[in-house]
C-alpha cells in the first residue's frame, strides 16, 4: 500500500508538470485551433531562462540552500521573470510564425510550428550547450514521511502551483473582459471582431498567458529534476498534447484532469507493469481516445463549426 | 545529336584517369588520410573529445617522426551524435563519407556498440579498415551477428578494437562489487542499447553465479527525464546495490542524481565504461558517493610505457586523459605502422585498403601505451585488462586493475 500511495505521489508530481504546459496547449488550440508544438519548447526555454536570471542573482549550482522569506522571494521574482519572458516569446511566435497564416490550409501553421520547435531547440543548443545542465537546488526541501510513504517540499511545490494556475486561469477566463473576449473569439472569430473585440490582440494575450504558464512549468522542472538539456520539452509537449487531447482539448479543467492521469499511469506502469512500457502505454491511450471518444473525457469546449 | 554528351563524358573519363595516376605516383609529401569516427558534442563530448585527442596525438607525432617516409598523415574527424547523443544512422552516413575519399586508409572509431552495429557492414563492404578505442560489445566480433555483419567479405575482416570486451568487463565489476564491496542483492537497469544491455546482462549472470541475487532487470527508454517511478520500485525490493548498463548520455547520471529521492541515496551504485566520464560526474551531483565503474583498458597512468603518451598528452592539450585517450592512441598508433608496413611492401607507393588491412590482420606483438598486442583472427586484441574507478567527491579515483591476458 505504502508503495502505491509513494508512486501516486510521483505520478502527480510528474502530472502537474505536464498539466501546467497542457494548459498552454489547450489554450491555444481552443482559440485558434492550432496545435502549437512548438509549446513544449518554450517550457525548456522557461528552465533555461530560470538558470540565466538565478546566475544574475547569483545563485549558482554550486548546492547553497537559501532559506526564509529570501528563498521564497528569490523563487517568486525568478518565477514573474521567466513567465514574463517566456510570454514575450510566445507572443513574438504567435506574431512572426503564425499569424500571417492563420487563413492558410491547416497544414501550413502545423509544419511552421514544427519549424519553431527546432529554431528554439537549436538556439538553446547555441547557448547553453547539447547536454544536460544543472539547476541550482537553492530552496530547502524539507521532506514529510507518514507510514513508509514520502512527500517532499518540491513535489508540494509542483501540485500547489500547478492547480492554483488551474484556478486562476478558469476565473480569469470567465470573469474578466479579456476572458470574455477570448471565448468570444474562439467561438467565431469574424463575429467577435464585427463586435468590436480585437481578435488580434486577443490571440496575442491566448499565447502570452499559454507560454507564461510553460515557463512556470520550466522553474517547477528544474526545481524538481534538478537538470534540463535542450531537447527536454520534445517529449514533455507529446505527453502534454496527450494530456490535453485526454481531457478534450480545449477544455481547461480537462487538461487539468488529464495531466494528472497521465502523471498516474506512468508512474503506475513503471510500478506494476515495466517501466520501458510507460511510452507505451500512455500514447496508446492516445491513440484509444482518438478512436472511441475524440472530444476527450470532460468534452471538447469548441462550437460546433458548419 | 549524341556527340557532344559523349565527347563530355570521353573527356571525363580521361581526366579523372589521369588524376588517379597522378595521385598514385605522386613522390613525397603525399597525403595519407586517418579517418576519426567519434561521437564528439552533446552529452557524448565530455568523453568522445579526449578519444578524438588521443588519436590526433599520434597522427601528430607520426609526422613529427615521420613514421613513414614520403607521407603526411592528416586527421578527417567527423562527428556521430545526432541531437545530444550518438547515433548509429548519422555513424554509417560518416562511413560512406570516409568511403567516398580515396585518401582515407583507415578510421579510427566508433565509440559506441551500437554505433558500430551500423558501421560494421560498411566497412568490411569497402574494405576500409575500422579500428575502435572504446566498443566492448562481444558480439560485434564474436558470434553469428558478427558473422552476419561481415558476410561482404567474410574472410577478410576490416573492424578491429584495441579494448577487449563485456564478457570480461561485466563479470570483473560484479566479482569486485559482490567480493570487495559484500554486495548480494542487486538491481539492474540498462539503457537497452547494444552495449547497455549487453554488459549489464553479463554483470548480472555474473553476479548469480557468484551467489548473489537480481531483484529485478529494467531498461529505461530514450529520452527518458523522470526516474522517480522505476526508482521507487526498485526501493521497494531493498536492493544493496543498483547495476546501471549504458552511457551518461543515455541517463546514467540522471539515474543516480534522483537515486536520494527514492532512499536510495547510500545504496552502491555501479556500472561500467560508459559512465566514466565526466558528464557522469555533473549530472549525477558531486554527493554522489558509493559509485564504481569498470573501464575495459589498462589505467594509463599505472604503465611505464605510457609516461611520455601522458606528459605530451598534458603538453598539447593542457588537460588530463579521459578513460580512452590512450586506446585511441594506440589505434591510429597500430593503423600507422600497418600504413607504413604496406607502403613498404608497395615499393614506397600509397598502399591500397586492402594492402592496409592485410597488414593489420598480421599484427603481432605490437608495443603500445596500453601494453603490447596483437589482433586475433576475430580483430579482437590479446590485450585484457580491466580498471576499476570509484567516484569520490567528484572526481573519479583508480581503485585496482585486473588482467586477464593469456586467459579466455
Amino acid at each position: 500500500m505504502a508503495t502505491f500511495l509513494q508512486q501516486l505521489i510521483n505520478g502527480i508530481a510528474q502530472g502537474g508538470m505536464y498539466a501546467l504546459i497542457a494548459l498552454g496547449y489547450t489554450m491555444v488550440y481552443g482559440i485558434v485551433e492550432l496545435i502549437n508544438f512548438a509549446h513544449g519548447d518554450v517550457f525548456t526555454l522557461g528552465s533555461f531562462l530560470c538558470i540565466a536570471i538565478l546566475a544574475l542573482l547569483g545563485v549558482s549550482a554550486s548546492g547553497q540552500v537559501i532559506g526564509g522569506w529570501q528563498g521564497a522571494l528569490i523563487a517568486l521574482l525568478v518565477i514573474l521573470l521567466a513567465a514574463l519572458l517566456c510570454g514575450v516569446v510566445g507572443v513574438l511566435i504567435e506574431r512572426f510564425a503564425y499569424r500571417r497564416l492563420r487563413n492558410a490550409p491547416r497544414l501550413a501553421p502545423l509544419i511552421t510550428a514544427i519549424g519553431v520547435s527546432f529554431l528554439l531547440q537549436g538556439v538553446m543548443r547555441n547557448w547553453k550547450g547539447p547536454s544536460e545542465i544543472s539547476f541550482p537546488q537553492f530552496l530547502p526541501n524539507p521532506t514529510f514521511s507518514y507510514g513508509g510513504v514520502h512527500i517532499d517540499a518540491r513535489e508540494l511545490l509542483v501540485v500547489v502551483v500547478s492547480i492554483a494556475m488551474m484556478i486562476a486561469l478558469q476565473l480569469f477566463i470567465y470573469n474578466t473582459k479579456l476572458g470574455k473576449a477570448m471565448r468570444a473569439s474562439a467561438q467565431d472569430r469574424d463575429a467577435a471582431q464585427l463586435m468590436g473585440i480585437n481578435v488580434n490582440s486577443t490571440i496575442a494575450w491566448t499565447f502570452f498567458i499559454g507560454s507564461a504558464l510553460a515557463g512556470v512549468a520550466g522553474f517547477i522542472s528544474g526545481m524538481y529534476f534538478g537538470t534540463t538539456m535542450f531537447t527536454n520539452g520534445y517529449q514533455a509537449g507529446l505527453k502534454a498534447f496527450t494530456a490535453a487531447v485526454l481531457g478534450g482539448i480545449g477544455n481547461i479543467a480537462g487538461a487539468m484532469l488529464g495531466g494528472f492521469l497521465i502523471g498516474i499511469v506512468e508512474a503506475m506502469t513503471a510500478q506494476y507493469i515495466s517501466d520501458q512500457w510507460t511510452n507505451v502505454v500512455v500514447f496508446s491511450i492516445l491513440v484509444l481516445i482518438l478512436v472511441l471518444r475524440p472530444s476527450g473525457l470532460l468534452g471538447e469546449q469548441l462550437p460546433e463549426k458548419v | 545529336m549524341h556527340r557532344p554528351l559523349i565527347i563530355v563524358v570521353a573527356l571525363a573519363v580521361v581526366a579523372a584517369g589521369c588524376s588517379q595516376q597522378s595521385s598514385q605516383t605522386s613522390p613525397a609529401g603525399s597525403v595519407i588520410k586517418i579517418g576519426i569516427e567519434l561521437p564528439l558534442s552533446g552529452a557524448d563530448a565530455s568523453i568522445g573529445v579526449p578519444t578524438q585527442y588521443g588519436a590526433q596525438l599520434a597522427i601528430k607525432q607520426a609526422n613529427e617522426k615521420n613514421l613513414v617516409p614520403g607521407f603526411t598523415f592528416q586527421a578527417d574527424v567527423l562527428d556521430d551524435v545526432v541531437g545530444s547523443r550518438h547515433d548509429p544512422a548519422q555513424g554509417a552516413k560518416n562511413v560512406q563519407t570516409f568511403g567516398a575519399d580515396p585518401a582515407v586508409l583507415g578510421v579510427v572509431g566508433p565509440f559506441n556498440s551500437n554505433v558500430a552495429r551500423a558501421e560494421i557492414p560498411l566497412s568490411n563492404s569497402l574494405q576500409l579498415a575500422l579500428i575502435s578505442p572504446a566498443n566492448t560489445n562481444p558480439t560485434l566480433t564474436k558470434g553469428p551477428d558478427a558473422i552476419a555483419m561481415r558476410k561482404d567479405h567474410p574472410d577478410q575482416i576490416a573492424y578491429f578494437r584495441v579494448c577487449t570486451t563485456d564478457d570480461i568487463q561485466g563479470p570483473v565489476g560484479a566479482t569486485y562489487e559482490y567480493t570487495k564491496l559484500g554486495a548480494r542483492k542487486a538491481y539492474v537497469i540498462d539503457d537497452n542499447e547494444t552495449y547497455g544491455k549487453g554488459v549489464a546482462d553479463e554483470w548480472e549472470a555474473q553476479f548469480k553465479k557468484l551467489g548473489g541475487s537480481s531483484l529485478g532487470h529494467d531498461h529505461l527508454t530514450s529520452g527518458q527525464q523522470d526516474f522517480h517511478a522505476l526508482l521507487t520500485r526498485v526501493a521497494g525490493t531493498h536492493p544493496d546495490i543498483v547495476f546501471f548498463g549504458g552511457n551518461s548520455s543515455t541517463g546514467g547520471g540522471l539515474l543516480r542524481k534522483q537515486m536520494p529521492d527514492a532512499g536510495l541515496g547510500s545504496t552502491i551504485y555501479a556500472g561500467a565504461d560508459g559512465i566514466s566520464d565526466n558528464q557522469f560526474l555533473q549530472d549525477a551531483g558531486p554527493t554522489a558517493d558509493d559509485v564504481y565503474v569498470t573501464v575495459a583498458s589498462v589505467n594509463a597512468t599505472k604503465l611505464p610505457a605510457a609516461a611520455q603518451f601522458l606528459r605530451d598528452y598534458q603538453a598539447e592539450y593542457n588537460q588530463p586523459v579521459g578513460p580512452y585517450s590512450a586506446n585511441a592512441y594506440a589505434a591510429a598508433m597500430v593503423l600507422i605502422h600497418a600504413i607504413g608496413e604496406a607502403v613498404k611492401g608497395n615499393g614506397g607507393k600509397a598502399p591500397t585498403r586492402e594492402q592496409v588491412l592485410d597488414q593489420l590482420r598480421q599484427t603481432k606483438d605490437f608495443p603500445s601505451v596500453i601494453g603490447t598486442f596483437s589482433f586475433d583472427a576475430n580483430g579482437d586484441t590479446s590485450n585484457r585488462i580491466i580498471s576499476i574507478y570509484e567516484a569520490v567527491k567528484g572526481k573519479w579515483v583508480f581503485v585496482t586493475q585486473q588482467n586477464f591476458t593469456g586467459a579466455h
